[in-house]
């Protein structure tokens, strides 16, 4: 009999093995699951689907779905145990924030350390235990400031034009309070001994409070980058006088701290072999490089890969059809929850072209052949012709970026080991699809979806006296697309299909 | 004999530079805009006829194409490439002043910004409709658009910008434009645009594609 067994999480294709019994919840909470109830089954939000495998379900779990008006295929995984090789899909939840539990090397320390991340869009922290390197308590919120505009170029509108900078601060700064408060309270009112935030550079500077003025237009380019310590007082934190709160700095422009982290977590600053990192984001920054020169960049991407400006277009939640596949000449979709379809998200919209691109109903050039301009996917959802025109301009900025880099550093496709994508969109995506589309045009067993790397650097860090970071931010240059001529005829290659 | 002519336009719409390139694949080893322009020349066409009847003809029918969703940006660009392999040998007409242009276009992205692709694809098509076009480049200043306008005091001015960071930008030139020469026309486009946004800055015109800047462009020639 086998004692422990593997949870495969879908869709962001992660397995973890825990050992017979473990609780559902102890699994899920570290990917930034939520409770609502507090475990108590009765709001659903919890609810996960089983597609392989089987977890416990007793009368009491099935009588909780009939209340909850859930079928038999949902789980509720704070009722749930371990009982066996089981795969989950997690992917329904409408505040599903990537959280991370890869685990990685470091040295013990005393004490507990909060590794933050603060993305445009989604707020998430965990509490470390510095001895053992366990997580021990997670946080997640959305970004309040996202009242004030979804990206970070209408962030700084707000702060810039429309004198907003104060009010974003204040914002940030007190769900970052609420949140560590919490935290702390949760694992019984410890001291951390530090607080790593990192984000990105409009992030970093509305959390600072440093002015975005120079962010507003070109070049783009800010003197205030650099790391910031705050003492708790500073930031509203009712905790002990002594833990250190440091914002990491910015590497150039528009690419924050959380891709520094993201370099820490992919070890590149001292791989031998050529790596890179990409972040599949509204920005999509792009990193590549080894132990000697590593170049960054930013390719603003724009938001189709989240499903944005796709004329049914929808973030990957209940009712997006998430993922398209061909068996002979039935075309399949899958339906998140799996409810009637209400719209597309980015990693469906990525699959769709490709297996219309296989079956001729899109040509090379992105064009739906026939008179209709439009693929019906379901009765209810269908593409049109600009979509396919809004992800040529996504998928083609990020390949653009990536060959800029490589060849800025002089390396072949073939020098490359890994291609690592961080990004909660990365961990959806289908990766031999993403090479039929052209985003990343690697061997798909080159690519390894990472989750949330800037939140595992962060974490990393904790662990570090500041030579990794000192040696990243001293090998590391930032690339600016914008004033490389090729960019228009590299960029229009790499919107074919 | 008008054949030419047509398969001049059909290399054009269709993104053919000359012979050598790769470019649209079935065409391989077959005459691009290059040779079929010297030839129409060589034939006799009038350079004036080779522009109306081949090149803004190609241009136009790829510029609907791409307004209806049928092209995009890489075969455009591919097209303006043909063109301008074909314009080579129109170029010493303008100059000497057998062929007469429609008149000037001044082009720039706008201050704060270098998102220049858009604008490129406007100018070439302007261009393509057999227009002058002065291209100022990204990052384009008030100061620059009026050198440019001391140079070509009867030019129309073209602005885009793809930042709603720099777009705001926009409102000042034109304001300082419509200061120093009130009868200057001035064309503003971009994602970010509106016709609202056109209307808020005193802008003249805008356009969503550039197959309604060329439009607007020739209404104004008729008009005149
Ligand atoms: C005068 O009359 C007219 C009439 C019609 C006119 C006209 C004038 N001008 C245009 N038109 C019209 O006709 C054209 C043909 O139909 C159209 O032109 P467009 O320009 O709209 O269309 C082009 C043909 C194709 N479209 C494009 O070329 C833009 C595509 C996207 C992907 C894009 C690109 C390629 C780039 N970018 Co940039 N970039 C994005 C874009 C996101 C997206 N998916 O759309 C956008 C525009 N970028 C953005 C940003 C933020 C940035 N970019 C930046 C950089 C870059 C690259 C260098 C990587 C590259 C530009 C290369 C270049 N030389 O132009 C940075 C700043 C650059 C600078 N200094 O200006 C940076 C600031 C940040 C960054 N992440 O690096 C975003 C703006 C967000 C906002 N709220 O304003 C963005 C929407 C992506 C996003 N993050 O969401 C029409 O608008």
């Amino acid at each position: 009999m086998k004692d422990h067994f593997t949870v495969h999480l879908e869709p962001l294709g992660k397995k973890v093995e825990v050992p017979e019994g473990t609780p559902l919840k102890d699994v899920l909470f570290s990917y930034g699951v939520e409770f609502p109830c507090g475990g108590k089954g009765i709001c659903g939000g919890c609810r996960v689907k089983v597609l392989k495998g089987d977890v416990s379900f007793d009368e009491r779990h099935r009588s909780l779905l009939e209340k909850l008006n859930l079928d038999f295929s949902w789980r509720l995984a704070c009722q749930s145990y371990v009982t066996g090789d089981v795969t989950l899909e997690i992917g329904q939840f409408d505040t599903f924030i990537l959280a991370d539990s890869s685990p990685f090397l470091f040295k013990p320390q005393e004490g507990y350390g909060i590794a933050f991340d603060l993305g445009t869009t989604t707020m998430v922290t965990q509490l470390v235990n510095l001895k053992t390197g366990k997580v021990i308590g997670v946080e997640t919120a959305v970004n309040p400031q996202a009242q004030h505009g979804a990206d970070v170029i209408s962030r700084i509108e707000y702060a810039v034009l429309q004198d907003g900078q104060a009010t974003l601060t204040r914002l940030v700064r007190e769900k970052f309070a609420t949140m560590i408060h919490r935290l702390i309270r949760k694992a019984g009112g410890i001291a951390p001994e530090k607080i790593v935030v990192v984000g990105n550079t409009v992030m970093h500077h509305l959390f600072c409070g440093r002015d975005l003025t120079p962010m507003a237009s070109y070049p783009f380019e800010t003197p205030e980058g650099g790391a910031c310590h705050f003492t708790p007082e500073e930031l509203g934190l009712k905790t002990d006088d002594h833990t250190d709160i440091e914002f990491l700095p910015v590497l150039g422009s528009f690419v924050g701290s959380d891709i520094l982290a993201g370099i820490l977590a992919t070890g590149m600053a001292e791989s031998k072999d050529p790596l890179i990192l990409v972040d599949l984001g509204t920005n999509g920054e792009i990193v590549v490089g080894n132990r000697d020169r590593i170049l960054c960049a930013s390719t603003a991407a724009g938001p189709a890969f989240e499903g944005t400006n796709i004329h049914m277009g929808m973030r990957a939640t209940t009712g997006a059809i998430s993922s398209v596949t061909r068996s002979e000449e039935a075309i399949r979709v899958h339906i998140i929850g799996n409810e009637k379809a209400r719209g597309i998200c980015g990693s469906g919209l990525i699959d769709a072209i490709a297996v219309f691109l296989e079956t001729g109903k899109i040509d090379i050039g992105g064009r739906i052949k026939g008179e209709s301009g439009r693929i019906d996917l379901t009765p209810e959802v269908f593409l049109t012709q600009k979509d396919i025109r809004e992800l040529q301009l996504a998928k083609g900025a990020v390949a653009s970026g990536i060959q800029i880099l490589r060849e800025t550093l002089g390396f072949a496709p073939e020098d490359i080991r890994n291609v690592y994508v961080s990004g909660a969109f990365g961990s959806f995506i289908n990766l031999e699809n993403t090479r039929r589309i052209g985003l990343l045009k690697y061997p798909a067993d080159k690519i390894i979806k990472m989750g949330n790397t800037a939140l595992l650097g962060a974490k990393m860090s904790l662990f570090e006296n500041g030579d990794k970071i000192r040696d990243i931010l001293q090998k590391t240059i930032h690339l600016s697309l914008e004033t490389n001529p090729d960019f228009q005829d590299i960029f229009a290659e790499n919107m074919i299909f | 004999m008008v054949d030419i002519l047509e398969k001049l336009t059909i290399v054009v719409k269709r993104g053919k530079a000359d012979k050598n390139s790769p470019y649209p694949p079935d065409l391989k080893g077959q005459d691009g805009a290059d040779e079929l322009t010297a030839e129409a020349l060589k034939m006799g066409f009038t350079p004036d006829e080779v522009l109306q009847k081949a090149l803004v003809k190609g241009m136009h029918l790829i510029g609907e194409d791409f307004s209806a969703g049928r092209a995009f940006v890489p075969e455009m660009l591919m097209a303006a490439k043909a063109m301008k392999a074909a314009m080579k040998h129109i170029e010493p007409f303008f100059k000497s002043g057998s062929v007469k242009q429609k008149g000037t276009v001044i082009m720039g992205t706008v201050q704060g910004d270098l998102h220049d692709i858009g604008k490129n694809l406007v100018a070439m098509m302007i261009e393509g409709a057999g227009w002058k076009v002065v291209d100022l480049g990204s990052d384009t200043s008030f100061e620059k658009f009026l050198a440019a306008l001391e140079e070509y005091p009867d030019a129309i001015v073209g602005m885009s910008a793809l930042l709603t960071t720099t777009m705001v930008n926009m409102k000042g030139i034109t304001e300082k434009i419509k200061e120093v020469s009130p009868k200057t026309i001035v064309m503003v486009g971009g994602a970010p645009l509106s016709q609202d946004f056109c209307t808020q800055i005193g802008a003249d015109f805008y356009s969503p594609d550039p197959q309604g800047a060329t439009e607007y462009l020739d209404a104004l020639v008729k008009s005149a």
